[in-house]
Parts: structure tokens; C-alpha cells; sequence
């Protein structure tokens, strides 16, 4: 059952990723609207598939593979919220193949061991990051978007993307609202990860430096926005960065799990 | 022999945008180049055409090739450049085409776009002015309002045809999304700035302020499109304020340098802003679309858009260019009637004349055997044969292509006076 949920999940994600990817390579516009009911319909599927697992045994936070299959979902569920209010259907082209590339990836990987004593603190981080994580990779989706259309913009080559995207004031306010959302969660998760590893070993380890970059990042972009105004290109960007480094992490635990 | 049709010019097709700026008259420029123009030895009548995709000079000359060469002289000297390789010239029928299709649009980048029209009939006036028009311009370019005006009619060219104003419009959406609650700085106040503004005023946006080196025209703009004049001085803190900036000086040197923009574009922090140069000569470096935030286009960029989403016009341009076409076949028949005319009535007047002197002779003999009718009828015979033999050569006169030659074998065959008479 549960496996059958998993590749039905999988299906309408690819299902849903090749018409968004199509209707921004120019196919004609009312199948967006097919994408955002099937990428519906894989977003319920991969919920029951959740909860058919949690049910196993299996919780979202047992395990970075199921944080990980968590997080593709707690993207989509932002995107699909967010597109509700603004037209956002050339960002499904990035989404939907990133949640569905996450599924896979939690689900197909070798399971390796189960983290055993994680504790309360464990608990609260992993679910905290996993959120964290997901909000910005949303942020990241607009980011791509914006940069993509930016570039058409400024060469004067009015593609689809920028015909079919949104608007760039649009995509910068709403990447910096998921940055401004999901920032205070990651830092929460960040703090008590330092608390949890700390009770564990006191070693440093690689991931929490890239950790602590990819706070960085997010702290400087916020911050560098109220002071000196940045945003847009440079927003971008630093967001693209600072995803790349909080999804290094996420690697490393992975990588870690399995071997 | 009648004066041919010249044109010789750039445009959109054959000069880039900096050379055209080069080219381009300013409106007030344009009486004081109509007389040099008629100063040139081969050129008779002339009309000048100077809009931001075009320049040509559109003449009727003797010497049709030395008319070229004279306009083309005239044309690279004042722009300062060599123009060779982006002048083009049209003589006799085909500078007639060109003419019609300009004037139907079909030349144009933004094909079917109606601006063109106004501004080849503000040409033709300003060259009615100056008196540098004759019958030969005269009529062409009545015919070429005409012919335009089928066209419209006629064909659905014109429906849909995105001007540069609305495609503005349509790219600052892409940037902001909406455009209510944004300001717009007009800077200068010409006719396109008009155009461009009352198209955002449609869609909404918050406030319209108007910079103009002269305060008066700048009010006088302000109160048409609805905003508010703003001192040129303060032109700096202006753009600080604004989110698109449209900008259709007449100035030859730009006015928004990359230097002047950088601090701009920090003050603003960095917000997007959304640049429309209609200026040609520019009035915005094109550096300045490079700085961050700033989204540059000019007008060739905007007609380029308008192209890009063009689609399905193509049928519509062909039904157009068989209207010019024809019209094209219709002016020439009459200016080959023009120049076939005087041969043809002194043909008649000879042979009417033979006719005449005939019947007198030999009423002259007859006369007492006749009354009145049989003496009517005798000169309605003369007639009848002058009118029996000329019909087949008057006709071949009058539809021959190349009516030149039999013009002249006609004058000379039957000795008429002033073979290479001209109107």
C-alpha cells in the first residue's frame, strides 16, 4: 500500500513537472492549470503515503530519508499555497521536479541505519531544519525564476519564460517573504542542533560549518535588504547560495545515513 | 519625357539605430533642409520624411541619377558619417511602390503600425510650406494617403497592431506586475511622450510628473496627461522617486549617462526601474541598462518585441501589397498619360488639320452641288477618318509601358514641333 501510494506520488509529480515544464517552453496556457490539479492530486497522494508510513512506524523525523521526503512535501504544499494568490505556474517547473527528485531520493536510498537515540531535541531540530529547508527552497524556485527572466529582460530576448513567469517585483517579494518566513524557523533549528550535537560530542564537524554559511547568507541577505536596499539580482543569488549550502548539509547527513 | 519620382534614405531595414540617430532632422530643422534640398541642380520637387525608424527624401527629378547622387551627397554630409552602405534609392515606379508602402505601413518594422501615416502627412505640409512641392509630389502623395487608406480599409492590417506605447505598457508588467501606485516621470515633452503616457495613465499608475527643459511645454503636457510638471533641475531626485521613466527629448546628446545614473540606482536602492527611450537620437546610454535594476529598452528594442509577438499579420500584409501593386500600376498609367498628352493632342490637331483643309477644298469645288447637310457631312467624313485612323496609334500611345520611344517616333514620323517638350 504503501509503495503503491509512494509511485503513484512519484507519477503525477512527473506527470505534473512535464506539463509545467511544457506550458513554459510554450504550450498553450490553459494546461497550466492541468498542472496545478495534478501536482494537487500528487501533493494528497505523497500526504497519505506520509501518513501511511507514520502509521508503519516510519515518522517524517525518524530519519533524514524521511525528513527529506518531508521536506519535498512541505514544498509543494507552499507552492500550491502561494499559487493560489499569484500566478506562479512558471516557478511548478522548478518545484515539481525538486519534489519529486526529494521523494525519490528518500525513498529509493538505501535506508542504512536507523538514527537511534535522538530525544526530544533531535525531534524538535530535524522538523524545525526540514520546514526551514523547504521554505527556502521555495524562495529558491522564485529565485531561479527571477534570475532566468531577469536575464531575458535585460537582453531584450522576450521568451516564454518571461512571457509565461511572473511578474520580477512579484517573484523578489515573495522569495523575501519565504526568506523572512523561513529564516526565524532555520535559526531555531540551527540552535537547537548546536544544543543537540553539543550533548553528543563536543567535535566539530564539517556540516555545521556550511550550516552556519548558509545562516549567513540568509542573516546578511535579510539584513543587507533593510540597509542598503538589496534586492532583486543580488537577492537571488545570495538566496541561491545559502539554499545550496542548508541542501549540502542535508547531503552530508544523507551521505552519512547510508554508509 | 516627364520628371521621375526619386527616393533616397535609410530606415529601420538598412541603418541601425545609431546611424539613424546621425540622420535624423529635428522638426525645426527640416524647412531649412527642404530649400537646401531645392538648391541641388537635379532636384525639382522635394519632401523630406524624418521619423524614428526612417529618413528619405523623396524628390522628382529630370536626371534621375544625378538626383541620387546629389541627395545622397546631401544626406552623408550633414549626418557626418558615411552612409553608403545604408542608403538606399529608389527611382521611377519603384520609388512610387516605396512611397505607397510606406505610407500603408508595409515598410514599417511594426508593419500595420498607424503612426506612420500622421508623420508622412505632417512631412508632406511641412513640404507644401516650404513650397518645395509640385504637381508630380503632389499627386503621388495624395494617391499614397489613398492608398493607405484602402489598405486600412480594406485589408485587417491595422487590427491589433501593438504600437510601441501599449508594448511599453506590457514590459513594465513584466517588471512590476501592476502598475497602480507607480510613478512615471515623463522627461521631455514630445508628441510620443504624450502617447506612451496616456497609456500607463489607462492602466493606472499613481502619479505622472513631466520634465521638460522648457517649464511651459512641460505644464502644457502635465495638464493633458493628467501629472504634474516638475522643475528640470531636479530631474536627479526625480528619478530617484520614479519606477518608469520615459524619455522623447529632442536633444542630440544623451541626457541619462551611466555616471549620472549609478548614484541613482543606489539612492533608489536598488528598486527596479523601468527605462523607455522613444528619443532618436537616444537619450539614454545604452551602458545604463547594464546597471543593476535598470531595464533600458529603446525603440528599436520595443519594435523588436512588437515583431517577436507578431503573429498571423502575414496574410493580411500580402492582400495589402496586392492593393499597392495595383494602385502602384494605376499612378504610373496616369503619369505615362501625363507625358503621352501632349503628343497625343498635337497628333489630332495635325491630322484634324489635314482633315479640315481637305474637306474646305473640296467643298471648295463641290460646295455649290451641296446644301448645308450634304456639306456638314462631307467634314463629319474628314473627321471620321482622322478619328478612324488615329484610334489604334492613340491607344498604343496611351498603353504602351514605354511610351518614350514611340512618343518620339510619332513626333518624328509626323514632324510634330518640340519632340522632348516638357511639361
Amino acid at each position: 500500500m504503501t509503495v503503491a501510494l509512494f509511485w503513484v506520488a512519484i507519477a503525477l509529480y512527473a506527470l505534473a513537472s512535464a506539463v509545467y515544464l511544457a506550458s513554459l517552453l510554450g504550450l498553450p496556457d490553459r494546461y497550466a492549470r492541468h498542472a496545478r490539479l495534478v501536482l494537487g492530486l500528487a501533493f494528497i497522494a505523497h500526504m497519505l503515503e506520509i501518513g501511511a508510513r507514520g502509521v508503519a512506524g516510519l515518522h517524517p523525523v525518524s530519519s533524514v530519508r524521511e525528513a527529506i521526503g518531508f521536506l519535498a512535501w512541505a514544498l509543494t504544499g507552499g507552492f500550491l499555497l502561494a499559487q493560489v494568490r499569484w500566478r506562479l505556474d512558471a516557478a511548478g517547473a522548478f518545484t515539481a521536479p525538486a519534489a519529486a527528485a526529494l521523494l525519490l531520493t528518500a525513498r529509493l536510498t538505501p535506508a542504512g541505519e536507523m538514527v537511534t537515540g535522538l530525544g526530544a531535541l533531535g525531534r524538535i531540530h530535524i522538523s524545525l531544519a526540514t520546514v526551514g529547508v523547504s521554505i527556502f527552497a521555495l524562495a529558491t524556485a522564485l529565485a531561479v525564476l527571477y534570475l532566468l527572466e531577469e536575464r531575458q529582460l535585460k537582453h531584450k530576448k522576450l521568451g516564454t519564460i518571461v512571457q509565461r513567469g511572473t511578474a520580477l517585483e512579484t517573484l523578489d517579494r515573495l522569495a523575501h517573504r519565504c526568506v523572512q518566513v523561513g529564516f526565524p524557523i532555520f535559526t531555531v533549528a540551527m540552535i537547537t542542533g548546536a544544543a543537540w550535537s553539543a550533548r553528543r560530542s563536543a567535535d566539530l564537524r564539517p556540516e555545521y560549518v556550511i550550516a552556519f554559511a548558509a545562516w549567513t547568507a540568509f542573516a546578511v541577505l535579510l539584513v543587507a535588504r533593510v540597509v542598503a536596499g538589496w534586492r532583486g539580482r543580488r537577492a537571488a543569488i545570495i538566496t541561491l547560495v545559502g539554499f545550496a549550502a542548508s541542501a549540502t548539509v542535508l547531503g552530508i547527513y544523507l551521505a552519512r545515513a547510508i554508509w | 519625357m516627364v520628371a521621375e519620382l526619386v527616393v533616397v534614405g535609410l530606415s529601420h531595414r538598412s541603418a541601425p539605430l545609431d546611424v539613424r540617430e546621425r540622420a535624423a532632422f529635428s522638426e525645426d530643422e527640416q524647412a531649412a533642409a527642404l530649400a537646401e534640398l531645392l538648391e541641388l541642380p537635379a532636384v525639382g520637387e522635394s519632401m523630406l520624411l524624418s521619423t524614428c525608424n526612417r529618413v528619405e527624401i523623396v524628390a522628382a527629378a529630370d536626371d534621375a541619377r544625378r538626383a541620387v547622387a546629389d541627395v545622397s551627397g546631401f544626406l552623408a554630409r550633414r549626418a557626418g558619417i558615411d552612409l553608403a552602405p545604408h542608403l538606399y534609392d529608389r527611382v521611377g515606379p519603384a520609388a512610387v511602390k516605396h512611397v505607397f508602402r510606406v505610407a500603408a505601413s508595409l515598410d514599417s518594422l511594426v508593419v500595420g503600425e498607424p503612426q506612420i501615416l500622421g508623420q508622412l502627412k505632417e512631412a508632406y505640409q511641412t513640404a507644401v510650406g516650404a513650397g518645395s512641392v509640385g504637381p508630380l509630389l503632389g499627386r503621388c502623395l495624395e494617391r499614397a494617403f489613398g492608398v493607405a487608406k484602402r489598405v486600412r480599409s480594406e485589408t485587417d492590417i491595422a487590427r491589433g497592431a501593438a504600437n510601441v506605447s501599449s508594448v511599453a505598457v506590457e514590459l513594465a508588467k513584466r517588471v512590476f506586475g501592476r502598475l497602480d501606485g507607480k510613478t512615471v516621470l515623463v522627461v521631455g515633452a514630445g508628441k510620443m511622450s504624450d502617447l506612451a503616457a496616456r497609456h500607463l495613465r489607462d492602466d493606472g499608475v499613481a502619479a505622472i510628473r513631466v520634465a521638460n527643459r522648457t517649464p511651459e511645454r512641460a505644464r502644457e503636457l502635465a495638464v493633458r496627461i493628467d501629472g504634474a510638471a516638475v522643475a528640470w533641475e531636479s530631474l536627479d531626485d526625480e528619478l530617484v522617486l520614479a519606477d518608469v521613466v520615459i524619455t522623447s527629448t529632442g536633444s542630440r546628446q544623451p541626457i541619462l549617462t551611466r555616471a549620472r545614473l549609478k548614484p541613482v540606482t543606489r539612492a533608489r536602492r536598488y528598486r527596479p526601474l523601468f527605462i523607455v527611450d522613444i528619443a532618436v537620437p537616444r537619450d539614454v546610454e545604452p551602458e545604463v541598462g547594464k546597471l543593476e535594476g535598470v531595464y533600458l529598452f529603446d525603440i528599436d528594442d520595443l519594435e523588436e518585441v512588437v515583431v517577436q509577438n507578431r503573429k498571423g499579420r502575414d496574410a493580411e500584409a500580402q492582400s495589402a501589397e496586392r492593393i499597392v501593386e495595383a494602385e502602384t500600376a494605376q499612378f504610373l498609367s496616369w503619369l505615362r498619360a501625363q507625358g503621352v498628352v501632349p503628343t497625343i493632342k498635337d497628333l489630332r490637331e495635325r491630322f484634324l488639320g489635314v482633315a479640315a483643309a481637305e474637306a474646305e477644298r473640296t467643298l471648295g469645288v463641290l460646295g455649290a452641288r451641296l446644301d448645308a447637310g450634304g456639306q456638314a457631312a462631307v467634314r463629319q467624313m474628314a473627321e471620321a477618318i482622322v478619328a478612324k485612323l488615329l484610334h489604334t496609334p492613340l491607344m498604343a500611345l496611351k498603353t504602351e509601358e514605354e511610351a518614350d520611344d514611340l512618343v518620339a517616333a510619332a513626333r518624328r514620323l509626323f514632324a510634330l514641333e518640340g519632340g522632348d517638350k516638357k511639361r
